[in-house]
């Protein structure tokens, strides 16, 4: 079929580029070329990055899907600070971080739905109301993580900035976050056509014969144990799953098997880089890499919101 | 199977916000058969389709039948292959093309690798093939949704309002496509306004006044003066084989 051709073509060269970028991001910063360095600094933040990035461009693309709004992402609809808040009690109670962090992005996940449940079901496009929604429920979820911060000092909990805006300084090096993202990257693949569906609305869905609660709560449940996972390595960055996903969409991909093979590959990419940016830009200082990617993503989103972008 | 009729409905009842709109209407659809639904601005045509496909409606009681089995015994996987709904708006938020729109839409298998592109020469679309979504006039988008529901392959195809959007001479192309979509096993139910056109198209019409009552029954019966009048609740006289309201 000649109209795969296009696609393959595409996913080689990205796939190329984020070779590419993380030899940089492995071969840049402080201490330049040191084996020893690389291997025992570098490296494992490098991995972090790049499996936070995957992470949270898939969680992007099925809240998308999930929301049916081009312009959901985990952190701008509050699912990453609810995932910070279930990290924090986790810490507090001693339970796993992850678990606490993924049960925080459900929780968050399952409050936006409900609320947004008259926007979701509306003929028109409920997108600013979907979002307005969402930021509110991130300020929630906000407030509450600063108050467990203020009122619970404790040597375990990492900062605000942590929890708030994201950082991979001191990251640890998982292999799991890459592995996660490749697993959802293949139920997305498997699931590839009945999600495209899904896109023309719930109900042309179920009419064409998809199971659309399961394949919503799939989504859901996908997502939040994405966010989750992130979350609980880097903290709450933002915009990789809007940036990412809907960079592809005006690319004019639109297939979601094809949008989960780019997305594991741009966000690794994506993150790898800003979070390079960070280490150099003014070294020997640090930036926070949420502070950074925000600094790329916040722009992009208020204008794909200002464009009316679908 | 064909001793079934392809849709049946008994004592189905449709209320929205206190108000009954449809009380135990009894009817049955055939293959072959193709039926208009008329009745004033909210009188529940779109509710009574969105029942009969069998999405979620404020309040419904009573049965509705798909080849004689009630259509919550249906696997969603097999009622798709039975019955599909062109709703009257439909919900793009993600802007995809209409080639797109249109493979994601075939469920039963078709031995026919171009009916996509011959359903959109017949319904003039063939055009549009590349464009997004957000790039289509209104006309055009009902004729593509009308394409997708088509392109789903269920024997009933629910319409709701396949021809408002459309010019007059749309108007004649997608009623003469309409008379031939409802052959062999194939029936379709579409609401509809303009009875001039309907008389054209139809074999039968389901008249729904909006406070409950319904008649049903073949195009020359109910389209008459007194079932008009009593259903727009305005005068009606034929000319010339048109009709218009006095």
């Amino acid at each position: 079929m000649p109209a795969r051709d296009p696609a393959v073509l595409r996913i080689a060269l990205l796939a190329i580029a984020t070779a590419l970028v993380a030899a940089l991001a492995l071969g840049l910063g402080a201490g330049g070329w040191d084996w020893q360095l690389i291997v025992a600094l570098r490296a494992p933040r490098v991995a972090a990055a790049a499996g936070v990035g995957s992470l949270l461009a898939l969680a992007g693309l099925a809240l998308q899907v999930l929301l049916r709004n081009p312009l959901a992402d985990p952190y701008v609809l509050g699912h990453s600070t609810g995932a910070s808040v279930g990290a924090l009690a986790a810490l507090l109670l001693g339970v796993q971080l992850w678990m606490g962090a993924a049960t925080g992005a459900l929780v968050a996940g399952l409050a936006l739905l409900w609320l947004a449940r008259p926007a979701l079901a509306a003929a028109d496009d409920a997108s600013p109301r979907l979002i307005l929604l969402g930021a509110m429920l991130a300020s929630v979820f906000g407030a509450i993580a600063t108050l467990m911060l203020a009122l619970v000092p404790d040597q375990r909990l990492r900062g605000a900035i942590f929890w708030m805006v994201g950082d991979l300084s001191g990251a640890d090096a998982s292999l799991w976050n890459l592995a996660g993202a490749v697993l959802f990257a293949a139920w997305l693949w498997a699931r590839g056509r009945s999600v495209d569906r899904l896109m023309l609305g719930a109900d042309a869905a179920w009419l064409l014969g998809e199971p659309v609660r399961r394949l919503r709560l799939e989504l859901l449940v996908f997502a939040s144990l994405a966010v989750g996972m992130a979350v609980a390595t880097s903290g709450a960055i933002g915009f990789v799953g809007l940036v990412v996903a809907q960079g592809w969409r005006l690319a004019g991909v639109l297939r979601t098997r094809e949008l989960a093979l780019l997305s594991v590959l741009s966000g690794a990419a994506l993150l790898m880089a800003a979070d390079l940016a960070a280490r150099l830009v003014v070294a020997p200082l640090e930036l926070p890499v949420g502070a950074v990617m925000a600094l790329i993503g916040a722009p992009c989103f208020i204008w794909f919101l200002a464009r009316g972008v679908k | 199977m064909t001793a079934f009729p392809l849709l049946e409905t008994r004592a189905l009842s449709v209320r929205a916000a206190g108000r009954a709109l449809v009380e135990r209407l009894d009817w049955r659809v055939h293959a072959g058969e193709r039926w208009c639904v008329i009745g004033r601005n909210g009188a529940g045509k779109s509710l009574v389709l969105r029942a009969l496909a069998g999405l979620g409606v404020p309040e419904r009681a009573g049965d509705v039948l798909w080849r004689g089995r009630a259509q919550q015994d249906w696997p969603v996987g097999a009622a798709a292959a039975v019955r599909a709904l062109m709703p009257q708006q439909a919900q793009d938020r993600f802007a995809l093309t209409v080639e797109r729109t249109l493979a994601l839409s075939q469920v039963v298998a078709s031995s026919d690798a171009h009916r996509a592109s011959e359903l959109m020469t017949a319904l003039d679309i063939a055009a549009l093939a590349p464009r997004r979504a957000d790039q289509l006039s209104g006309g055009e988008r009902q004729r593509v949704a009308l394409a997708q529901c088509a392109m789903q392959g269920a024997a009933l195809m629910l319409l709701d309002e396949p021809v408002s959007f459309q010019d007059p001479a749309h108007q004649q192309l997608v009623g003469r496509w309409l008379v031939g979509a409802a052959s062999g096993e194939r029936a379709w139910v579409a609401s509809a306004h303009d009875p001039s056109w309907i008389a054209r198209v139809a074999t039968h019409v389901l008249a729904l006044p909006g406070d409950g009552r319904w008649q049903a029954g073949p195009v020359d019966a109910i389209l008459s003066a007194p079932v008009l009048e009593q259903t727009y609740g305005c005068a009606w006289r034929s000319v010339e084989g048109a009709w218009l309201p006095a």
